[in-house]
């Protein structure tokens, strides 16, 4: 095993959090056999790498357009929610429930069933409300609301802790005063003292500079009195959001919207809902008396495969970055978040480690940065970098391919030759992954929407086919061509055309502000001429060749039958003959049209299919630098498989234990070396759903005690062992002794 | 008196109970009762009715009238209770009013040293919630007159009638006063009260929208007068009496009726008098907003939708993952089939069953017997992996992600726990917590026939 100081494989196997870069530095450490204990300076020898920075400014530079892109794509709703909040809060806002005092306005989220990143988006809210308005947020997690106490108390803890510490903005000298008393205790906090405080900290400082005429802290009845007035007292609303408002106890949340109602005459409370499926969850949990007291409205996100897709499009697949995913790679991330769990925070992390684990290979992935980048980075690699270029897979097909035995030599053995022969190589990637990305787009267009997309409709699916195999020997792809050979003219020239038309859009807008943009585009602009100058020939094909064909027709179709009548078939054989060669005629294409689809096609085929969207054993040499493709190591460390784990421990200890007694040459080998516990659970994977202990005994002791003493007692210390074992088998969920039958096991596994 | 006069204005069809209420607490100078309990439904308009008219009378005589007014929702604990209570009586701030247990409340309460004129009135709004507290708590706030020799009455607001607060220790019988519920004509009366809101709620919008002619529109609306509101208020009640007499609910909606009522007005196309026109118009927008009345969704205009299309479309629009369908299916499945049967249909060769004739008649279900139509029953979470995998076609290890689906599913409220919910080995019991009709929606967008694994469809 090659890494053995991976971090990752330890005697315990199971899921390893990694959080961020800092566990990606340790790791890094350690690999490199650094065991100082002075962080500092590990820290110091992994910044300093130049694989590392790279990683960084890429990393980086993708994290803040993914954000960008998820606050782009969130912003409509939350800009809409906000203004709900805000418009609730104001006194012209809520005419239709006006001087209806205890209704509460809410707001029903609905946000999509991965739940894991609903957190984030909340917390963007909270930051947008914080930003339009006077406002307190406060999360309320089911979590925290056990019971009724539990969830005032954390709110009204959550409420005045946050404001204390949020800078003070009007009161300096209340704001002592307050943080003093503000020793809270969570059993001290309820609502009185949210009231307490909230008059303090915003009413009275507005009564002072308004009318002091009123005294607001002892007469409670004033504010429900006129509730005009109450309405203008209200500067500062305080929101509760419930980012999981399935997890609640009903009870419990209908006696929390209760009490909020209740304080709304004096608290101007907003409830925001987190709601997973659907607006009906919400009158399910509430009964009318409860649903009375609210104002409910409702808002949508965008569905979580929508958010992944635009992710992926804009930015994963984003030809600014020099980093790639193999086809495999990319749909094994992909496969995560479809078939398990949607959830966009999972996908970025797991690209993230892929991208953690492609830079740590070396640092002549440094080299995976753009052009420019990459140019200057040349220069400091060292002689082991270059080696590991040279390993590198697909450097042999290149070297093979020079026919000059100096230069071969050269390339192998001279550090700095190679290095003059890098930048032609590295332009080489670039260009291809860019072209890669351009014609990705316009086949995209191209079979993206015919009859059930025998290819698949979204870029995503594309690009993994593409990648990962021949294009032109897939029978999908042979299907797509037919299903476009078979169009009409009007369809197929309109499809060809708005494909030209939106690769050219694409590139004006991503491509063109690249490096290598122009050499990208000359190639693909040549390549449209050509495909042009067919597509004009379909077009005429049609017109003028419709006589031309007509007259043909005649011509043609007599002469099969009076050809026929004239041959008499003397034989079967014969006359299968005849049929297959008239078959074979008949398929040719007769029309103009069909020929001149047919050669775009294949033009497009030839030009385009098989010279850019080649698969990745295709891809120009040294591509290894810019793809990543190694998916068992990432599938073995971000994918948790408990019980497997568990099986291959005690199946084969070796392969966690290293150690020299238990090698194993089949897996299902019984050694007496191996340890207890794993002997009795080789021996119990042979035994069906009823266990025997006495036979299981037996089987064990011959196992491990070597001498052949069929009739003698059971050494005590053997039983021992085996009972030992047994217990352990129990503790770890594969066995339960039965009830029903004496002496015997029941396996829990199947 | 006067007390009486305006809140016999500001609340009509009220009087009796005004009344009652005025002779009971609302001379200053007479010995209160020691407590009074007010029952009635909602939107009777119980607590409206007392805060005002507690707020009137404070107003009138201020030193001489103390009253608390606390909601027992709040107080989970009776701790809570005493101390709100001895807050708004005694004027004073959090620190000093610890209150233990109702002993020591009592004391404060005691310790409280007044001159004997004063009153102090404690009213406990959704009073049904004491019983579930100590049980000291409800006899003794009716007995607090004698326990601390106050000019105390404590109020009790509930929605229940005196026979439900019965308990082993027996209370003291207090004052009853029932608010009855509004008749149809006493609704009209109150909900043409809200004219002016109806009108300023309509110029509210205008002014949001700002439609081009905003001028001529707000003249319009000045010229509605209350008798045109009251006709429209008879279509309205009409339509919704039947449905719903909950008063607030009546007017929220009536109000933002009213706006699709005026529409048609202020767009110029029906004159004001034109009542079956504008019938013909309200019409329809009644029905939908009749369809949804108690939702209080704050968008009026989302469209209708009955109740079996809304399964459909809720199964539609939930988006889960690939697995975590297939994941839903098998506890359907696992929920409705007995274990028995899972040998027959999901092994391939289970051998064929002997057609006996009292199989024959077992099997010969009623749709009473039909487990479908029985309820879900639970299953262990080893058997739904195992009806998982048996249904799904795909290798697919069994890995955290997959484990961690269970869950989510459970806290969508999709599967629920029976039993054993912190047990880790597989033991624990689960039920599947939708219908058929859900899970045939689901099942047909990964392409799925459930019917087939159901044993009561075979």
């Amino acid at each position: 095993m090659t890494d053995v100081m991976d971090p990752t494989i330890s005697v315990s196997k199971g899921c390893f959090v990694f959080k961020g870069t800092s566990s990606a530095k340790n790791s890094g450490a350690t690999k490199r056999k650094h065991n100082d204990d002075n962080v500092s300076a590990l820290r110091k020898q992994m910044t300093g790498q130049p694989y590392y920075s790279t990683y960084t400014a890429t990393w980086q530079k993708l994290e803040s357009h993914i954000e960008a892109l998820q606050s782009e794509s969130y912003a409509k709703t939350l800009e809409d929610l906000v203004t709900y909040v805000k418009n609730e809060c104001s006194a012209e806002g809520n005419m239709d429930t006006y001087d209806m005092e205890e209704i509460v306005p809410a707001a029903a989220l609905l946000t999509g069933v991965n739940q894991p990143d609903h957190l984030e988006q909340f917390a963007t809210l909270t930051q947008r409300i914080l930003q339009k308005m006077s406002a307190s947020v406060c999360m309320l997690q089911s979590r925290d609301c056990a019971t009724l106490k539990s969830a005032v108390e954390t709110m009204v803890y959550n409420f005045v802790e946050n404001a204390e510490r949020s800078p003070p903005t009007e009161l300096e000298d209340e704001d002592t005063e307050q943080r003093e008393k503000k020793r809270l205790r969570r059993t001290q906090c309820n609502m009185r003292q949210l009231l307490n405080w909230y008059r303090r900290k915003y009413i009275k400082p507005q009564l002072q500079t308004g009318s002091e005429v009123e005294d607001a802290a002892d007469d409670v009845s004033d504010a429900c009195e006129s509730p005009t007035k109450s309405y203008s007292k209200r500067p500062h609303a305080l929101v509760v959001i419930l980012p999981d408002f399935e997890c609640f106890n009903t009870a419990i949340l209908q006696d929390f919207i209760l009490m909020l109602s209740a304080y709304y005459t004096h608290l101007p409370f907003v409830l925001v809902f987190g709601v997973a499926t659907a607006v009906s969850a919400v009158h399910n949990a509430l009964p009318y008396h409860v649903t009375s007291k609210i104002k409910l409205c409702v808002f949508k996100t965008l569905t979580a495969p929508v958010c992944l897709n635009e992710i992926l499009e804009r930015v994963i697949l984003s030809p600014k970055y020099a980093f790639n995913l193999s086809g495999k790679a990319f749909k094994f991330l992909t496969h995560i978040f479809l078939y398990y769990d949607f959830s966009i925070h999972g996908f970025i992390q797991a690209y993230k480690y892929c991208l953690m684990e492609h830079f740590f290979q070396g640092n002549a992935y440094a080299l995976c940065a753009n052009y420019t980048a990459s140019l200057n980075r040349i220069k400091d690699l060292t002689h082991e970098d270059i080696e590991s270029i040279r390993r590198l897979l697909s450097f042999r097909p290149y070297v093979e391919s020079i026919n000059d035995c100096k230069r071969i030599i050269a390339i192998l053995t001279d550090d700095s030759y190679l290095k003059k022969k890098l930048p032609q190589l590295l332009r080489d990637c670039h260009i291809h992954f860019m072209l890669l990305r351009i014609f990705l787009e316009f086949f995209t267009v191209l079979v993206g929407d015919l009859p059930k997309c025998p290819l698949g409709k979204q870029r995503r699916e594309l690009y993994s086919f593409c990648l990962s195999k021949e294009l032109r020997d897939q029978p999908e792809f042979k299907e797509c061509w037919q299903i476009l050979s078979f169009m009409s003219k009007d369809e197929f020239v309109a499809k060809i055309s708005k494909a030209i038309s939106v690769t050219e859009d694409f590139m004006s807008a991503e491509i063109v502000g690249l490096e290598l943009a122009n050499d990208c585009m000359t190639t693909v602009t040549s390549k449209f001429q050509a495909l042009k100058a067919l597509l004009t020939r379909v077009v005429m094909a049609g017109t003028e060749d419709k006589s031309p064909t007509n007259t043909a027709a005649p011509t043609t179709t007599p002469a099969t039958p009076e050809s026929s009548k004239q041959q008499k078939f003397t034989s079967r054989q014969d006359l299968k003959d005849h049929l297959l060669q008239m078959s074979k005629q008949q398929n040719k294409p007769t029309s103009e049209y069909a020929q001149a689809v047919a050669q775009t096609l294949l033009h497009i085929q030839n030009e385009i299919v098989v010279c850019h969207l080649a698969p990745l054993a295709r891809a120009p040499p040294l591509h290894e630098l810019f793809v990543f493709s190694d998916v068992s190591t990432v599938r073995r460390n971000i994918i948790g498989a408990p019980r497997a784990a568990l099986h291959m421990a005690l199946n084969n200890p070796h392969y966690y234990l290293q150690c020299k007694c238990c090698q194993l040459s089949e897996s299902n080998q019984l050694l007496a070396t191996l340890p207890d516990l794993s002997v009795a659970y080789k021996l119990h994977l042979e035994c069906g759903r009823m266990i025997n202990l006495f036979d299981w005994l037996q089987a064990f002791r011959s196992v491990v005690d070597d001498i052949d003493n069929e009739q003698e007692q059971v050494d005590p210390q053997i039983q021992a062992r085996f009972t030992r074992a047994v217990a352990e088998l129990q503790f770890l969920g594969y066995i339960k002794m039965s009830k029903r039958k004496t002496d015997h096991a029941t396996r829990l596994t199947w | 008196m006067e007390v009486f006069n305006k809140l016999n204005e500001r609340f009509p069809c009220r009087k009796n109970v005004l009344k009652t209420l005025t002779n009971l607490i609302g001379h200053s100078e007479e010995m209160l009762p020691a407590a009074i309990h007010i029952y009635g439904h909602t939107g009777t308009g119980k607590t409206t009715l007392l805060k005002n008219f507690f707020n009137e009378s404070i107003r009138r005589n201020k030193n001489k009238l103390n009253v608390a007014y606390v909601n027992c929702v709040e107080s989970y604990t009776s701790r809570i209770l005493f101390e709100n209570i001895l807050e708004y009586i005694s004027g004073a701030i959090a620190d000093d009013i610890k209150t233990e247990n109702l002993k020591d409340f009592v004391e404060k309460l005691r310790r409280i040293q007044s001159q004997p004129e004063v009153q102090y009135i404690i009213s406990l709004d959704n009073a049904e919630r004491l019983r579930d507290m100590d049980a000291n708590v409800l006899p003794s706030l009716l007995r607090l007159q004698q326990l601390t020799g106050l000019n105390i009455c404590v109020i009790l607001i509930s929605q229940l009638p005196l026979e439900k607060f019965y308990c082993k220790t027996s209370i003291d019988d207090p004052i009853t006063i029932y608010f009855p519920q509004y008749t149809k004509s006493e609704t009209l009366e109150i909900l043409s009260a809200d004219f002016k809101n109806a009108q300023k709620l309509i110029v509210a919008l205008l002014n949001r929208k700002k439609p081009e002619d905003l001028s001529t529109k707000l003249e319009i609306v000045d010229t509605v007068t209350r008798e045109f509101f009251n006709n429209y208020l008879n279509l309205f009640l009409g339509v919704f009496y039947k449905a719903c007499r909950d008063l607030s609910e009546l007017k929220i909606t009536a109000r933002k009726c009213f706006t699709f009522y005026m529409e048609p007005i202020l767009d110029g196309t029906v004159s004001m008098s034109d009542v079956s026109r504008l019938w013909r118009c309200i019409a329809g927008q009644l029905r939908t907003a009749l369809s949804q009345v108690y939702i209080r969704s704050g968008q009026p205009e989302t469209p209708v939708v009955n109740n079996d299309k809304e399964i459909l479309k809720v199964a539609q629009s939930l988006e889960l993952p690939y697995y975590g369908k297939y994941l839903l299916i098998a506890a359907f499945i696992a929920s409705y089939n007995s274990s028995k049967e899972d040998k027959r249909l999901f092994v391939k060769n289970h051998g064929k069953r002997r057609k006996r004739l009292q199989n024959v008649n077992a099997n010969a279900k009623v749709t009473e017997k039909m487990n479908t139509y029985i309820g879900p029953k639970s299953f262990s979470v080893d058997r739904l992996l195992a009806i998982f995998y048996a249904i799904l076609d795909e290798k697919v290890g069994l890995t955290c992600n997959l484990l961690s689906q269970i869950s989510t599913l459970v806290n969508l409220k999709l599967l629920s726990f029976v039993s054993g919910e912190n047990v880790m080995d597989g033991t624990s019991r689960l039920q599947c917590t939708v219908g058929l009709e859900f899970v045939i929606c689901i099942s047909q967008v990964v392409g799925f026939n459930v019917r087939q694994y159901l044993s009561d469809f075979n």
